[in-house]
């Protein structure tokens, strides 16, 4: 993944789509699961999500709807 | 334009719309614009000892933005036409 | 862009189960939701409509806030859950965080 071309952040969220990402919100929770879609508000949906708030597991979700508003960054999860 | 035109169907019911400040005032829905900014009449705040100030407001303006919530009658919303708005909504071009 | 036929197209090789994100929520109507919202407050409730700021109208709703109560001198936290039930509600999108349809199984 690190040695995908990267041009600019179209390109970058093009090779994350369908990829474990970590989203972080601004609250400071972050959520790791898929990166199913994501639009222009950087509105986000991710399948097999787990919620984890400072550093603990608080929840998971089969599918889930982030507002982008909410989101600081999205990040490749390494694995 | 999906909510606006909801929310012009409830003109003369009674809600309570509760602000993000957590003032949560009951009242009858006199009108609603586009921005679902809210006209109250016959106002009555749920918790009075709590705001005091507001014993003598009987009609308020609500800025669309401070809601937080608008509890409404449940007998005065067809759930079945919200569905099918929302899913013709969806469909329109944005 | 593409006015290639669908019929006979090769995928492209990213996830699209969905086409947008607010397909997802689309697929939600009158399904009972679970909704996390700004000032930890939680929502489940029957998704009547929603639109693209995420306004929404909900049925039978059961909200839960978690309130932290500090003690007064020993500045000791203690959470308290606070749970309210509305028969209809309407929502505010700019408070919504996050939008979770129900665990299939």
């Amino acid at each position: 993944m690190g040695d995908a071309p990267r041009k600019n952040p179209s390109d970058f969220l093009g090779n994350v789509l369908g990829k474990p990402v970590i989203v972080k919100l601004n609250s400071g929770v972050d959520y790791r699961g898929t990166l199913a879609c994501l639009d222009g508000y950087m509105n986000i949906a991710l399948e097999h999500t787990e919620e984890w708030v400072n550093g603990q597991k608080k929840n998971t979700y089969g599918d889930c709807f982030i507002r982008g508003n909410n989101v600081q960054y999205i990040s490749p999860l390494r694995q | 334009m999906l909510f606006y035109s909801f929310f012009k169907t409830l003109v003369g019911k009674t809600v309570t719309v509760e602000l993000k400040n957590d003032l949560s005032i009951t009242g009858k829905l006199v009108s609603v614009d586009q921005f679902l900014n809210i006209k109250l009449d016959a106002v009555k705040v749920t918790d009075e000892t709590k705001y005091p100030h507001m014993m003598s407001v009987k009609n308020c303006f609500i800025r669309g933005s401070v809601v937080r919530y608008v509890s409404l009658p449940p007998r005065d919303v067809d759930t079945a036409l919200l569905q099918d708005a929302a899913r013709k909504e969806a469909q329109a071009p944005r | 862009m593409s006015n290639r036929p669908d019929s006979d197209m090769v995928d492209v090789p990213v996830a699209r189960d969905t086409n947008e994100p607010l397909d997802l929520v689309r697929l939600s109507l009158d399904e009972r939701i679970f909704v996390k919202m700004r000032g930890d407050r939680e929502l489940k409730g029957r998704l009547h409509a929603y639109d693209q700021h995420m306004n929404l109208v909900l049925g039978d709703v059961e909200e839960v806030i978690t309130v932290v109560d500090i003690m007064e001198g020993t500045d000791e936290e203690v959470v308290r859950l606070v749970r309210r039930n509305h028969e209809m509600l309407f929502v505010r999108g700019d408070g919504v965080i996050l939008v979770a349809p129900p665990q299939r199984s």
